[in-house]
């Protein structure tokens, strides 16, 4: 287990800027109520490629479980993958839905789709944020905003007006159905 | 015999031997004493040969700053003095908070460039159909025109001979086919 290094961070924070907007410093900042400072902060740890986030104390007292043993620490966001991108799990969905940037609202006849893998269609949105364009990551939730998962837009906003209710409008990046389809792999390393 | 004259040998050999010592160590003492003379020789020559070979040094391309040519450092070889070995770790907050600030700034002006870029598209294509529906709006106020003015020609004829017609088509349409056929098709 150890910090990321400089590139990797850019990396990490690049994908999470993807779903996020500027609200991400909260991610790294402490928060104002904390009384102990230093261990309260947040930080990310890297251990066999896979990137968690928790809080220092907690990274501290990692260090005495030896690094065969140890299987996770605080949130997994995600992994590097060999060639030195980054993959968000669904695991980060917690993390990234109270700063998402834009959001999407799927109506109930289109969450099970959804959570079975598939991609939303025009028919099955309900509501979604104004002025977002194309290829921009977007935050899945159902109609009383409870977070489902994260995507990619098809298309832009005007764009899909004149759509068919058929066509895709939103690609699924991870969905929480993965909790149960992946349940073997999603925290093997 | 033989035990006795290998007795006799053995004395023999044992003395010799004590002889050979002494004689080697008066043999040392002398060579010894022989060999007291030279050195101040060998210490002439000595400081000759010294200074030639610290002449002789060998300087490396480095020390004489000559530059490497045609040769690949492979990398991770030719490491800068002074800096750390290995990977460098971000973990305090400030440095943090400079790489996201850098992302966050990079992100921004992408997604403003593509909503600007989706705004002059749909721009583009909002005068299209604009044109598109003007050229039609024209189209069909032309064959209106057309419709109209055909309407027109064809009250205008039952006026003239309102009584002749019947009896003239009659006669026309039992002349020929061509006229008959034309009246079909603006009926």
């Amino acid at each position: 287990m150890r910090p990321l290094t400089e590139p990797e961070t850019q990396t990490l924070f690049t994908k999470l800027a993807n779903y996020t907007g500027p609200s991400l410093k909260a991610l790294i900042a402490p928060p104002p109520s904390s009384t102990s400072k230093e261990d309260s902060r947040m930080v990310f740890r890297m251990h066999q490629s896979r990137v968690y986030y928790c809080s220092l104390h907690i990274a501290n007292l990692a260090t005495s479980i030896a690094r065969p043993n140890l299987l996770s620490i605080g949130t997994c966001l995600g992994k590097f993958t060999k060639t030195g991108k980054f993959r968000l799990h669904i695991t980060a969905l917690d993390i990234i839905a109270p700063h998402a940037r834009y959001k999407v609202w799927v109506k109930p006849n289109g969450e099970m789709p959804f959570l079975y893998g598939g991609n939303i269609v025009k028919a099955h949105i309900g509501r979604w944020s104004e002025d977002c364009p194309e290829h921009q990551g977007v935050v899945v939730l159902k109609m009383d905003d409870t977070p489902l998962g994260f995507g990619v837009t098809a298309r832009s906003t005007a764009d899909t007006k004149r759509l068919e209710p058929t066509g895709i409008t939103v690609f699924r990046q991870a969905d929480v159905g993965e909790y149960l389809r992946e349940e073997d792999t999603l925290f093997t390393t | 015999m033989a035990p006795t004259r290998t007795v006799k040998s053995s004395v023999k050999g044992a003395k010799a031997s004590s002889k050979t010592s002494t004689l080697g160590a008066k043999t040392k003492s002398w060579v010894s004493k022989k060999l007291k003379a030279p050195p101040p020789k060998q210490q002439k020559t000595k400081p000759a040969q010294g200074p030639s070979k610290r002449k002789r040094k060998v300087y490396t391309d480095k020390e004489l700053g000559i530059p490497k040519l045609n040769m690949i450092t492979p990398m991770g070889v030719d490491l800068p003095k002074g800096k750390k070995k290995g990977k460098v770790f971000v973990d305090d907050q400030q440095s943090m908070m400079t790489i996201l600030a850098i992302v966050n700034a990079s992100k921004e002006g992408q997604i403003e460039s593509k909503m600007m870029k989706s705004r002059q598209m749909e721009e583009i294509r909002e005068a299209r159909r604009k044109e598109a529906e003007a050229r039609h709006e024209q189209r069909k106020s032309k064959l209106e025109e057309i419709k109209d003015s055909m309407r027109k020609k064809r009250k205008r004829k039952p006026d003239v001979a309102v009584d002749t017609e019947p009896s003239d088509t009659s006669p026309k349409t039992l002349k020929g086919g061509n006229s008959s056929r034309k009246r079909v098709s603006f009926a």
